[in-house]
């Protein structure tokens, strides 16, 4: 693996050849992988699923201005679901390691226990988090539990960063030193983006816009849900997510206000899996 | 007969491990006393059970079949049985036809309900394996641990996915069935050293194979492993590693074979204070600190799962984690210190502490009151402007760079900060221990300054949650208010911190002023009651017993210390001759005084004269031990206070305490309740069980 994306075009075709559906990256901005409509509404349903997919993850307040190696405020996760868990998951684990050339006999890989939740998605799962040599390169969970519902059969994650991953197998320090092809490094494609989003989501981004933006979507999101539009409403949500998000980096959220909004877009969000999954069943 | 399980699971939480080890122990042993699975000395032999991340193990010797045992089986009553000549009647004869024995083998034997015939006969014994195939499945269901988790399409849970039930019985294999597995005669080696299916006939063959095949077993086999390899890394060195019991027991779980590693960091990093450093290394990265003398090294050490680190693959790779890990560690002290505590203090207005109990801000105010009433009461003069200078800055590094990135530090990383900025060490020293005790292990803060600040925030944690109405029971206590308890009183006993406490509890609860939904008279009764539990806990860890513990606290609750140093009276005494006897009195001195009003002594109305050599005597003593008790020389005021002994026995024995004439009586009575109430500023005497 010389370049992200080597990495990303040997996930897929590991990951392919275990019997799952490549997805495109989902076009809105989200935190994690798992937000996704091909992680949050298949995983709920009884139906067999397995995916892989590169999903670009924005959490605007880990922004350092470029300045900073291992820290930026957009980075590319690569996700594995698959339901239900096969129970030879770790070694198919492994052996996605080793096929990148990581001779594990050399290493130390330790799965260390790191229980996941998300309370914006009413989410959490029993798992660890992958270290290599001390370095965390995978989040590994069992979900137990999404939009405030018991997921069964479970379903397990994969979630590789696929930056630490690549600065490990190119021995590089510095993020914006990895190659992402043969002739493309990492800072041409992400230096002048870090530096801009920086200054966006810490002084710029304008407060009340967003608070404004966050009221409409919260209204859109409900009256979509009492028109049993599930997947755009989930749109919304999302949308909430990120500009709840930004508002946070911006340091316009105070203690109060956070415990409510993040109880906002989680009563929508277990609104939306209550209907859908009532759906699923009708049908 | 050998017996051999091994649970193969994934990655358990080492806490999880112990909990299972201890749990399959305990319920194997009682499912073996019960089954009758025991040898002829009526014991069932001693369960080893060892385990690490990926395996539940026991191991021990069983009998190899139940012992026989006798029935007695009741036929008809004797009268029915036999003929007046002593003949077997048709009832007995078919009895013993029906359980096919010979009316000769029939007994008689008396029951609660009058003689019957009966037969005696011998069950035998079934073999282990049949019981333990019958009883593993359950036991094994029955697990729990504190966090549980289902997989794949099966309904069960467990700590985590099992992959292999491995069971030897006598050398074969046991078959058994439990969430959908079936055991088996193998397990596997380490998941990459040697990913393979291994046989095992016997506990010795299935343990050496493991460790060929890169397993080791036995917990502490691998704890000392670490240990030596750690000694031999650092003796060129002259160094230590700082010790971390914690960690080291969790490592010792979480590898199968462990191999150190020693590593090092870049000079320039030790510039940053050590709790920093340590903390950095230790939290998310497993690695211990090493230290020569009392001086930091620029050095890690870690234990890796694996054989060895021939290529230096593994300390390279920890060494540029915590390098990334200490450079944003100096970036938050860099960016911290450029604000000092006092300006950063108003940022705490928009930290909540608890819902309804306002903000960080709000708290820091109230244990300025707090810290400083109790400086006065202790006579802390020159402390008082120190305490109350810290209690405003304490919370402040919870918005601090460092704490946000490492909780752990939060009151170190203030304390650190305060340090830096040249405020007096009493000040900053109270900063730094405010949190301890955190547990009941950990030393209590050094200063006296962060001894009343601890005590002061964790009452008024105490005292607010209470205040709101929170409950604490059982496994129920979402605010840690036994912990936050527990650390005040601990703090208050070692730091010998003499004062009332009933009036601190006033004036926590007057600081809080309207914002307690809970009426004061009924707050302070519940926190008193809260407090008197856990004082009791404390005691009886320390060893007291029960019953003295009860007689020092039941009197109520008054100043802690005070409680300590009667305890300690009270044992010290307990073996000697006038300990009974003074017990005694005490209980007979109760006794009569139980569901009586209070009345007040009238002198004039004393006439016989053992009462009046009682109450001459009573306040001679009270005089005597009023100063003693004041100054806490309980065990000198307890020697003088049972030389009340006498006069009580002859007051007893020659005054008619229930006299016809109402003033009389109630004047003996009241005379009574002066001397219960004198003892029990020592302790309620009459709790203490006399010793048969």
């Amino acid at each position: 693996m010389n370049s992200v994306q080597d990495l990303i075009m040997y996930l897929n075709r590991y990951w392919a050849g275990q019997g799952c559906y490549l997805a495109p990256s989902y076009d809105l901005e989200v935190g994690a992988g798992t937000m996704t409509p091909d992680t949050f509404f298949r995983v709920l349903d009884q139906r067999p699923w397995r995916v892989g997919y590169v999903q670009p993850s924005r959490r605007p307040a880990d922004g350092r201005y470029g300045e900073n190696p291992n820290r930026v405020q957009k980075h590319h996760q690569y996700q594995v679901i698959m339901k239900p868990s096969p129970d030879n998951i770790q070694e198919l684990y492994l052996k996605s390691l080793t096929g990148m050339g990581i001779d594990l006999r050399e290493h130390d890989l330790r799965f260390d226990e790191d229980n996941w939740e998300a309370p914006t998605i009413g989410a959490w799962g029993v798992g660890w988090q992958v270290l290599l040599d001390g370095l965390e390169i995978t989040q590994f969970t069992y979900f137990q539990q999404a939009g405030g519902i018991e997921t069964f059969p479970v379903p397990v994650e994969i979630t590789y960063g696929l930056e630490r991953l690549e600065m490990f197998l190119e021995g590089k320090d510095d993020i914006y030193d990895l190659q992402w092809s043969a002739d493309v490094t990492y800072r041409d494609l992400h230096l002048r983006e870090e530096k801009e989003f920086s200054e966006y989501n810490f002084n710029q981004a304008n407060v009340k816009g967003l608070q404004k933006s966050f009221a409409i979507q919260t209204r859109e999101a409900q009256s979509l849900i009492d028109r049993d539009l599930l997947l755009p409403a989930y749109d919304a949500c999302l949308k909430c997510s990120h500009l709840f998000n930004l508002l946070d980096s911006r340091g316009a959220i105070s203690v109060t206000e956070r415990v409510k909004m993040i109880a906002q877009i989680r009563d929508l969000v277990i609104q939306v899996a209550r209907n859908y999954v009532a759906g699923e069943e009708s049908s | 007969m050998e017996f051999v399980l091994e649970i193969l699971t994934e990655e358990m939480p080492p806490g999880h491990v112990a909990e299972g080890l201890s749990q399959l122990e305990a319920g194997l042993a009682s499912e073996l006393k019960s089954n009758n699975l025991v040898n002829a000395r009526g014991e069932s032999g001693k369960i080893h059970t060892y385990g690490s991340c990926r395996r539940l193990i026991v191991h021990c010797e069983l009998a190899a079949r139940q012992q026989d045992r006798e029935e007695l089986v009741t036929g008809p009553p004797r009268g029915a049985a036999y003929t007046p000549e002593g003949e077997p009647t048709q009832a007995a004869l078919g009895f013993a036809r029906s359980r096919g024995v010979d009316a000769a083998a029939l007994e008689v034997v008396r029951t609660d309900r009058g003689e019957y015939v009966a037969i005696r006969k011998v069950v035998e014994g079934k073999p282990a394996r049949e019981i333990l195939a019958r009883i593993l499945p359950g036991l094994i269901s029955r697990l729990s641990f504190p966090k549980m988790m289902k997989w794949g399409e099966r309904n069960f849970r467990f700590s985590r996915p099992i992959k292999n039930i491995f069971c030897l019985c006598d050398g074969k294999v046991l078959p058994f069935e439990t969430a959908g597995i079936r055991s088996t005669g193998y397990t596997f080696g380490h998941p990459i050293f040697a990913p393979r299916r291994i046989k095992a006939g016997s506990f010795r063959e299935y343990r050496d194979e493991l460790r060929r095949n890169k397993v080791i077993i036995d917990q502490n086999a691998r704890k000392s492993r670490i240990e030596k390899q750690m000694q031999k890394k650092l003796e060129p060195f002259g160094a230590a590693c700082y010790p971390d019991e914690q960690l080291l027991k969790k490592l010792s779980m979480d590898v199968e074979y462990p191999y150190v590693i020693l590593g090092t960091f870049p000079d320039s990093y030790l510039k940053l204070p050590l709790e920093v450093l340590s903390t950095a290394m230790k939290k998310g990265q497993n690695l211990f600190s090493v230290v020569k003398g009392r001086k930091q090294m620029p050095m890690f050490m870690g234990v890796a799962d694996a054989c060895d680190d021939s290529r230096s693959l593994v300390r390279k790779g920890n060494e540029r984690v915590l390098k990334a890990r200490l450079e944003d560690a100096r970036f938050f002290w860099e960016q911290d210190i450029q604000v000092s505590l006092k300006k950063r203090a108003a940022e705490l207005s928009r930290v909540i502490f608890q819902e309804k109990l306002g903000t960080y801000e709000d708290k820091s105010e109230r244990l300025r009151k707090i810290a400083a009433y109790l400086a006065g009461r202790l006579e802390a003069r020159e402390e008082k402007k120190w305490v109350m200078e810290a209690a405003g800055l304490c919370k402040v590094d919870l918005v601090t760079e460092m704490v946000r990135e490492f909780p752990s530090l939060q009151g170190v990383a203030g304390g650190l900060y305060a340090r830096k900025e040249g405020l007096p060490s009493s000040v900053w020293k109270a900063v730094y221990e405010h949190y301890q005790p955190v547990t009941l292990e950990d030393a209590s803060p050094s200063s006296l300054t962060g001894a009343i600040l601890s005590v002061s925030d964790k009452l008024d944690s105490v005292v607010g949650s209470l205040g709101l109405g929170v409950e604490v029971s059982g496994s129920r206590d979402p605010f840690g208010l036994r912990r936050n308890a527990q650390g005040a009183c601990t703090v208050i006993l070692q730091k010998k911190l003499s004062f009332s406490f009933p009036r601190l509890l006033d004036k926590v609860i007057s600081v809080y002023e309207d914002k307690l939904s809970v009426p004061r008279e009924d707050l302070k009764a519940v926190c008193l009651e809260f407090f008197r539990g856990r004082m009791q806990y404390i005691f009886e860890r320390q060893g007291f017993r029960y019953d003295l513990v009860n007689a020092v606290l039941d009197p109520g609750l008054g100043n802690l210390y005070h409680a300590y140093l009667r305890v300690k009276a009270l044992d010290g005494f307990k073996d000697s001759p006038h300990f009974e006897p003074m017990i005694l009195i005490a209980k007979r001195v109760n006794n009569i005084l139980k569901e009586q009003p209070a009345y007040k002594v009238n002198s004039d109305l004393l006439i016989e004269k053992e009462e009046r050599e009682l109450h001459t005597s009573f306040e001679i003593i009270r005089a005597n031990v009023q100063p003693l008790i004041a100054s806490g020389d309980f065990a000198k005021a307890q020697r003088i206070v049972f030389r009340i002994r006498s006069t009580t026995n002859s007051f007893f024995d020659n005054v008619l305490v229930m006299d016809k004439d109402v003033k009389l009586r109630r004047n003996r009575l009241a005379l009574l309740q002066a001397v219960s109430r004198l003892l029990d500023q020592i302790a309620d005497y009459s709790q203490i069980v006399v010793q048969g």
